[in-house]
């Protein structure tokens, strides 16, 4: 074993073994390597030593699927350099970035149009060049949490609002370098690597040939972070995002840039109702043109926790409110080119504002950096209230978590599905509060539990809602992977003969079945950590 | 009754350029915003000309693009607006302005409050404000952090001094200069969008304002910027050493040599 690269993990370093999902695993060693020669030396090595290993990226998961159980978590923190800048056949900006950084890094240095390009090879540096006299670009998915890492958004195929127009991270992956269980590496490009049908046929760097049996089953047609991907036909880079980490360790990925419009403006309108909100987004989600890039929903409970934590705690004096309580609130964000067309848009959700009854002078329009800053901190503040509501229970009860849904449906399932909620709610007395991204019919809910008992007639509803969202042909999650949190759910989507696909695949990509154990499926019985 | 509330565009980067030659600051529309404390000043305004009644006018003397701050006060409840553009005002210094702007107040017929931010974020000089009451023969209040009652003689303010708050009742017509989060900055709503484009934005020259050309612009600006210099930014570092004590009476010497 390379002693210098895996080393004992101590004490001090507790908080490798937890992610947001706030679970505690457990490991015996951890790895930082610094260069994808390193990643490929301790793959190696703990495949030939039998050893499972966890990846992690920034830790900010919440399905648990960077919390090590047993052997070597290894950390990619410090594989975080942006490398170089190509541009794609259709002649976008190309980066090409480590796995372990920042997003929120990434973002500045994108418009700063500034990067550390001394090392970068001289294309590179030329393309480079173009892009700094060139107009301004932007990495599109924006995840809530921005403190995430590159490689943990491609595990999880992450999306966050505005996704709603530009969808989720799988849409601007260009290519990936994987580094397998075993230390081989493959270099895939979008277009080149096809699986012909359901066979992708795989050639790794060192001359190792991959066979690969796709699943057979359908992907939902919904908003989905939940699988395997798999469609006939289809590129390699799709198999390898959104796999949790359970197939190869992403070494390098070249993400797309878009051009940033100039004009951004978000606009935020306040409803008596839920249902008022429900028939709003579908009203303006079905005459949207391309200026509408996010819908985001706030229901009652929301609002009245956001009221709250404004009323009693420091950190959110400061937070916007309306004047008086409403029972919904949608966030629609425009962008554009031209202030007119943004007008018009503006204009156009008042209209829709008075046909479901509610008023446009119950709104805020924020047209400024300034104001659009307020609405962020708005949507932040939610599952920041959510956090601290948990953890003030759980000085009552510790082994209380949140349980926090991300199922999506189909578009002509959305009031169903909300309804379904909110009368399951209030049926139960549990207290909880609904947000997230209703564009693409997929909200949070987040379920509030001050006991044991409210935490199993929680369960005992989630496990309810995902019978039924399966039902209507809609994905158990839908951003935040299955990790080791929703692997009932996934076996409930898919059921036996799609984990038998998906262990198939599995096992062709990592016969030890040693990386993110527990992920996605339990590993075949009797291969613990030799 | 009229309340006048007098906005700045501002370089909406801390990228600031400088003109070569000139030594000004480059002003182009892109990434230009609302001085931040011009929001409040603008929020204060439309706020009290509600509760009111009185009539509330936005001010600013910019580029043509200003345009649009100034369509934006419009929109969060200022009545009307003017905006002062001309070649003749150009390179002009905060005493300039103070008269470009006065101007405008006489020709207006005059204003019974003048609303400024505290301070413009490029300059940073905090000058126009008390410069525009001393042309107007206003009486000014600077800083001020609350506007507590307002009749139509006088306002109450509260202001802070610095080392405290301080309360004082003005004579009106008054400058206030407001100080940042001094009030709530309410967003416009779609309603008040639509009030806003419809409400009427003026465009006065220098000819309209009848202004003495010795006044404004650059003619009018005794300031002149001889040099600009970026303060070089040292980094030291002392080790420090001995018993805690020891140690912290280092450090105290060391911040009375920075301080002093
Ligand atoms: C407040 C909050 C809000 C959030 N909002 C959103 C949201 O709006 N949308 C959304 O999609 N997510 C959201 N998330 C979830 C989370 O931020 C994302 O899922 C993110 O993509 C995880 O990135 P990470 O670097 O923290 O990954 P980690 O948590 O470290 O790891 C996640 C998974 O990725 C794997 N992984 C990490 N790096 C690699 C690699 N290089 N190769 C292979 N596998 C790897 C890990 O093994 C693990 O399976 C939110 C989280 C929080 C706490």
């Amino acid at each position: 074993m390379p002693q210098n690269l895996i080393r004992a993990l101590t004490p001090d370093q507790a908080d490798y073994l937890r992610d947001e999902s706030r679970l505690n695993g457990q490991a015996e060693w951890i790895a930082f390597p610094e260069t994808e020669q390193q990643l490929r030396e301790i793959l190696s090595s703990c495949h030939q030593a039998g050893r499972p290993v966890t990846v992690q990226g920034a830790r900010t998961g919440i399905a648990a699927a960077a919390v090590p159980m047993g052997g070597v978590v290894l950390s990619l923190t410090r594989l975080n350099r942006v490398r170089g800048m190509k541009r794609n056949a259709a002649g976008h900006y190309v980066l090409c970035a480590e796995p372990g950084v920042i997003l929120s890094r990434l973002r500045k240095q994108i418009e700063d149009k500034h990067f550390a390009v001394s090392d970068w090879d001289e294309p590179a540096r030329q393309v480079f060049e173009q892009f700094r006299r060139d107009r301004a670009f932007f990495f599109t998915p924006d995840p809530t949490e921005a403190t995430a890492s590159l490689g943990g958004m491609v595990a999880c195929n992450a999306s966050g609002a505005r996704s709603f127009r530009y969808g989720p991270v799988r849409r601007h992956i260009q290519g990936l370098r994987v580094v397998l269980a075993d230390g081989q590496t493959l270099d895939l490009e979008r277009g080149r690597e096809k699986a012909d049908g359901r066979t992708l046929t795989l050639r790794t760097e060192q001359g190792g040939q991959l066979r690969i049996d796709l699943p057979t089953y359908t992907m939902p047609q919904v908003k989905s972070a939940a699988g395997y991907y798999a469609a006939d036909g289809m590129d390699a880079v799709d198999l390898f995002i959104g796999s949790d980490g359970t197939l190869g360790v992403v070494s390098q990925i070249d993400l797309v840039l878009q051009p940033l419009p100039d004009l951004l403006w978000g606009v935020t309108c306040f409803f008596g109702e839920e249902e008022q909100a429900w028939q709003f987004t579908e009203q303006v989600r079905a005459d949207s043109g391309t200026e509408l890039v996010a819908l985001e929903y706030f229901d009652s409970q929301a609002l009245a926790l956001l009221a709250r934590y404004k009323a009693s705690h420091p950190a959110f004096t400061r937070l916007g409110l309306p004047q008086r309580p409403f029972g919904a609130a949608i966030t629609c964000e425009f962008q554009g080119e031209r202030e007119a067309q943004l007008w018009d848009a503006t204009e156009h959700l008042g209209r829709r504002m008075e046909q479901v009854g509610a008023s446009p002078e119950d709104s805020w329009v924020a047209r400024t950096a300034f104001d659009r800053d307020r609405l962020l901190f708005f949507r932040h503040a939610a599952p920041e209230c959510v956090n601290l509501e948990i953890d003030r229970n759980r000085q009552q009860e510790p082994s209380l978590t949140k349980l926090g849904t991300d199922m999506s449906v189909p578009d002509d399932k959305l009031q169903a599905v909300m309804r379904l909620y909110r009368e399951d709610l209030k049926a139960s007395g549990l207290p909880y509060a609904i947000w997230g991204h209703i564009g693409a019919n997929h909200v949070h809910v987040n379920l509030l539990p001050r006991n044991t008992g409210e935490y199993e007639t929680g369960k005992g509803l989630y496990r309810a809602w995902a019978n039924q969202i399966i039902a209507w042909g809609g994905s158990v999650s839908a951003e935040h992977g299955i990790g080791k949190l929703k692997t009932d759910y996934l076996a409930l989507m898919f059921g036996e003969p799609g984990l038998a696909d998906m262990r198939r695949v599995k096992k062709t990509c990592d016969p030890r079945f040693l990386l993110g154990r527990g992920n996605l499926f339990a590993p075949p019985e009797g291969r613990g950590s030799e | 009754m009229r309340i006048v509330v007098c906005v700045k565009q501002v370089p909406g980067t801390n990228q600031v350029y400088l003109d070569p030659e000139t030594r000004s600051i480059i002003r182009e529309a892109r990434h230009a915003v609302l001085n931040p404390y011009d929001a409040f000043a603008v929020a204060w305004a439309a706020a009290l000309g509600k509760q009111h009644g009185w009539e509330t006018l936005a001010l600013s003397m910019g580029i043509p693009a200003v345009d649009s701050l100034l369509r934006d006060a419009l929109c969060r409840g200022i009545d009307r607006a003017v905006l002062l553009t001309d070649r003749l005002f150009a390179g002009a210094d905060t005493w300039a302005t103070a008269n470009t702007l006065a101007a405008a107040v006489r020709k207006l017929g005059g204003a019974s409050l003048i609303l400024c931010g505290k301070m413009a974020i490029d300059g940073d000089t905090a000058q126009t404000g008390p410069e525009l009451a001393e042309c107007l023969g206003y009486a000014v209040v600077t800083d001020v952090t609350e506007i507590q009652a307002l009749s139509g003689e006088q306002v109450q303010v509260c202001r802070n001094t610095g080392d405290g708050m301080q309360q004082l009742q003005v004579q009106l017509p008054a400058v206030l200069t407001v100080a940042k989060d001094s009030c709530e900055t309410p967003m416009p709503s779609i309603a008040g969008l639509a009030r806003g484009a419809g409400r009427p934005l003026a465009c006065w020259s220098a000819a309209d304002l009848g202004a003495d050309p010795g006044l404004i612009g650059k003619n009018g600006s005794p300031t002149r910027v001889v040099r600009t210099e970026t303060p070089p930014l040292g980094k030291q570092s002392r080790p420090l050493a001995g018993t805690v004590e020891q140690q912290a009476a280092a450090l105290e010497k060391i911040i009375r040599e920075i301080v002093s």
